[in-house]
């Protein structure tokens, strides 16, 4: 696998995700989420969903077209807590990439975009397109699943099992990104995630009015 | 079952909406509905048989000429059907709204039955300062009946993107999943690209009304039935503030094409009328 794949997807990466539940703070708030059964029920939910659309989005963007894709991305994202994870981890990653990986399709990024969204940057720094929606795909659940280890004391062996158990679909969501990285921005693919949308405005909400261990 | 309808609605020189031109196919059948001295043209959509079944291939094209309005709704629940033929059924509604046009777009729900494969396309382009009230609601499956699959896309473009996304239903992972339905079995939505919107967005646990990146709002709400979703519905359409604006407006308030609106700078609003001109893209709203 790619370096730069494995170094941005690395939870010791410092691009700041691991301030980041993916919207499982709010799911174990809700008693939605409470043991490990519940939990790969919301890591699979989030792949098929958020996770393959961050994937198509990485994928795409090893072609360029950085600023339509930035306008695709948001129409895809109603929920603006979740445009706003995705942008604050852009920057987040942006910051290490600077100085890490130099480039003139970085700079270039940054020129149009000074807040790149998530996984627009991963697609640029990763620049294959099956690698890099593997990464986005793989950050999409991980996030979460450790955040569940910290949130309800699940067993880390279990939680990682589980975590290894999407292996397949990790692949076959990265699998779909990677056939879409030459389709046009506009009609890249736009699946929704309606409860991770309920979730991080509820997240939002209650993060301003409370204390949480989590931004997102 | 292949049908292809259209309905075309123009202002006349009076101020009011007329129809131009319609087209019926079965099953689309369209019936207007004149209400005296109103200056929006009401047409329902009513279904002639049942439909879609699997196999179906419907398109309805819908064309609101400059300054127009018309309320589209439609007169009962859809049933989405499997049928003889394999491939499933696809349902198309293409809308073009001109410049300072406006469409109420307000189908009842649609419920997915057992077997049933239903792929259904809501696409609007719409020009400066139109306005759209875009509703939709799935129901996935018949009391205790276990439900088909369902895709429905909502794809809406004013000088570049506004919203696009295809909801995959029917899949029992992502339907029980907290990031899909998280088990409820009923799903709206209803885009609001209705002049201004609220700079943050309001929320209830299941439902939330939110100000999209470059303007325009959308509601979503999920429930274990239709009733709790519509209403969720309107509570959060009562929030926006082009709730109270009528179908109608003063013609002074549409400024017609060439005139850009300054945006960002007043009244705590987002401005989501027509701000882009030319086709240039329109910049993201958020900070």
């Amino acid at each position: 696998m790619n370096l730069v794949a494995l170094m941005v997807a690395d939870s010791r990466f410092p691009g700041g995700g691991h301030v980041h539940s993916g919207g499982l703070e709010e799911a174990v708030a809700r008693r939605l989420v409470t043991d490990e059964a519940s939990l790969a029920s919301f890591l699979i939910g989030r792949l098929r969903t958020a996770g393959a659309l961050g994937a198509v989005f990485a994928a795409a963007a090893t072609r360029g077209r950085y600023e339509e894709l930035d306008a695709e991305l948001d129409a895809r994202t109603p929920s603006p807590a979740q445009r706003h994870a995705s942008r604050v981890q852009g920057r987040g990653i942006a910051r290490a990439a600077r100085k890490a990986w130099p480039s003139a399709a970085l700079t270039e990024l940054l020129r149009v975009t000074p807040r790149p969204h998530h996984p627009v940057i991963v697609g640029v720094l990763v620049g294959e397109p099956f690698e890099a929606a593997q990464a986005v795909a793989y950050h999409s659940v991980t996030g979460p699943a450790t955040g569940a280890i910290r949130l309800l004391g699940l067993d880390p062996f279990g939680v990682n099992a589980a975590l290894a158990r999407l292996a397949t679909e990790i692949d076959a969501v990265a699998g779909m990104a990677a056939e879409h990285a030459d389709t046009p921005p506009e009609d890249l693919p736009a699946p929704s995630a309606p409860g991770l949308d309920l979730l991080a405005e509820a997240h939002d909400r209650h993060h301003s009015e409370e204390v949480r261990l989590f931004v997102s | 079952m292949r049908a292809r309808a259209h309905l075309v609605v123009a202002l006349d020189p009076n101020g009011r909406t007329v129809v131009r031109d319609m087209r019926s196919m079965a099953p689309l059948r369209l019936v207007t509905r004149r209400r005296p001295d109103d200056e929006v043209a009401l047409v329902h959509l009513v279904s002639a048989v049942t439909a879609p079944l699997g196999g179906d291939d419907l398109e309805l094209r819908v064309t609101v000429e400059e300054g127009a309005s018309l309320e589209l709704r439609g007169v009962a629940a859809t049933l989405a059907l499997p049928g003889q033929h394999p491939g499933g059924s696809r349902a198309l509604v293409d809308v073009e709204l001109a410049d300072g046009a406006t469409l109420a777009y307000l189908p009842e729900p649609t419920v997915v039955t057992a077997r049933a494969c239903h792929d259904t396309v809501f696409r609007a382009r719409m020009g400066e300062g139109a306005r759209l009230r875009a509703r939709d609601v799935i129901v996935l499956g018949r009391s205790n009946e276990r439900s088909g699959t369902l895709t429905t896309t909502l794809d809406v473009r004013r000088a570049g993107p506004v919203i696009k996304q295809t909801s995959r239903l029917g899949t029992p992972e992502v339907d029980a999943s907290p990031a899909g339905l998280a088990g409820r079995r009923v799903f709206g939505t209803e885009l609001l690209c209705w002049d201004d919107d609220l700079p943050g967005a309001v929320s209830e646990d299941w439902w939330s009304l939110v100000p999209l990146a470059r303007g325009g709002s959308l509601s979503t709400a999920v429930a274990h039935d239709a009733v709790t979703v519509e209403r969720a519905l309107d509570e959060a359409r009562s929030r926006h503030p082009g709730s109270s604006g009528s179908l109608t407006r003063s013609r002074t308030r549409f400024r017609g094409a060439g005139h850009t609106e300054s945006h960002g700078s007043g009244g705590g609003h987002h401005r989501a009328g027509g701000f882009a001109v030319g086709g240039k893209p329109v910049r993201s709203l958020d900070r």
